[in-house]
């Protein structure tokens, strides 16, 4: 195992030049100790990032929250910043893993690290988070929701990585919120289910929806053609046999040690109708 | 590596793997043992000390990590007033079993007294949801934080005096 501490960002963009395919960062440590125990990481090059300055803390910038990439979920928690304009995604953030772990995961490793599970995932993509990501030589930003490719993949190159979680300051104002993540205990739970949701209604039809889902794909999506389906439509125009032939096309859920998929399925069902109703 | 941390209380400096687990640190090359390794993922909770004044699964803490920072263990909590206090009260309610899980309990829960301490079931649940005990279920656990939470007061007055 080769072990890298860089002194600053210059430091590690120089150890970021060459590509390699065993290349992991290591920041709160939550998801690769448990991965090196097991043995799914290996002969890794290991760079630690969890002290770049750049990297951490939160900040109004603009009309944007910028929450650096390792950033812990307690900090975000004891936030003013985020109580004042992101109250939603902060009290939503109290069932992440645990009290404990919690003090070490950073939001950025929850996003990089790909899990279908992931619980900050589908939060930010109800609130149309952004992530910069750097090189040595560029900056881009782009939406969350076009980051992931596959199972526990996604855009970046080995010479980059996630500097910060950009979600606009009014990301959840005039909006009735909803959070629901399911599973078989309330602490340290790996979700079976999760629904994030947003909506307003005017003149009692729904004239935004934002909606989506964890644990029921290759990684967490928006539901868009549904969010099209129910907009601009009263609760009595909603053909709930729609919306589960579209979900259908949505979500692919799998059958494994925590849940079937018909499971999945039908709880992911009820939920929609929970949101559309309150 | 060499990395400088305090660990209860001390000064300390050791030459070390940067990925060594805190876990293993203080176990092989401090000697504290009450730091144990239950699942060594981070669930179960067994091996919880406090990193800068917050509890973490020490496990999953790296030698890295501590470099310049603050590591409080069970033992070192053990000699606090409210360490003693937390002990006394996991006596006197049994709620303590075969013992395992304990020092992270009590890590956990003191942390939960000295940050917070309101004596209120679903705050001190909450708190120390992230540790396991497979013998006694968790009431007695309970109640006895509640316990300590509603004698704090007076350990506080007397420190003071």
């Amino acid at each position: 195992m080769k072990f890298i501490r860089p002194n600053d960002m210059e430091g590690l963009f120089q150890n970021m030049e060459e590509n390699n395919d065993r290349r992991y960062f290591l920041a709160g440590g939550t998801d690769i100790n448990v991965q090196i125990k097991n043995g799914v990481i290996k002969n890794a090059e290991i760079i630690y990032i969890k002290h770049l300055k750049e990297l951490n803390g939160i900040q109004i910038v603009k009309d944007d929250i910028v929450i650096g990439a390792v950033t812990n979920i307690t900090e975000i928690l004891n936030s003013k910043i985020i109580k004042e304009n992101l109250p939603f995604f902060q009290r939503s953030l109290e069932s992440f893993a645990s009290p404990l772990l919690q003090t070490s995961a950073t939001i950025g490793g929850n996003i990089a690290n790909g899990s279908p599970t992931a619980d900050v995932v589908p939060l930010l993509l109800v609130l149309d988070a952004k992530l910069e990501i750097v090189s040595k030589t560029q900056t881009r930003i782009i939406e969350l929701n076009n980051f992931f490719t596959g199972y526990k993949t996604n855009i970046m190159k080995t010479n980059e990585l996630i500097r910060s979680i950009i979600i606009p300051r009014k990301a959840e104002n005039g909006f009735d919120t909803y959070f629901e993540k399911v599973g078989s205990r309330k602490s340290l739970m790996i979700s079976k289910v999760t629904l994030a949701g947003l909506k307003n209604i005017s003149h009692s039809k729904f004239t935004t929806v934002k909606l989506a889902v964890g644990s029921l794909n290759e990684y967490p999506r928006r539901l868009y053609k549904i969010e099209e389906y129910l907009t601009d439509k009263s609760l009595i125009e909603i053909n709930f046999l729609k919306v589960e032939e579209l979900l259908n096309e949505e979500i692919t859920p799998i059958t494994d040690l925590r849940s079937d998929k018909e499971y999945r399925y039908h709880v992911c069902v009820n939920l929609i109708r929970t949101f559309l109703n309150e | 590596m060499k990395i400088k941390f305090i660990l209860n209380e001390n000064e300390v400096s050791i030459d070390v793997d940067p990925m060594k687990r805190l876990l293993d640190i203080l176990r092989e090359d401090f000697g504290l043992t009450g730091t144990k390794e239950g699942c060594g993922e981070g669930e179960c909770g067994a091996c919880t000390v406090l990193l800068d004044g917050k509890p973490v699964t020490s496990c999953l803490v790296n030698a890295v990590h501590i470099d310049g920072k603050e590591v409080m263990t069970s033992e070192g909590i053990a000699q606090e007033p409210l360490g003693k206090l937390l002990i006394d009260c996991f006596d006197e309610t049994n709620a303590v079993q075969c013992g395992f899980c304990f020092p992270g309990f009590l890590v956990t829960s003191y942390h939960y007294l000295i940050t917070d301490g309101e004596k209120n079931p679903d705050k001190i649940k909450k708190a120390l949801s992230g540790n396991i005990c497979r013998c006694t279920g968790y009431q007695k656990i309970f109640e006895s934080v509640m316990l300590a939470c509603e004698r704090k007061p007076l350990i506080s007055t007397d420190q003071v005096n």
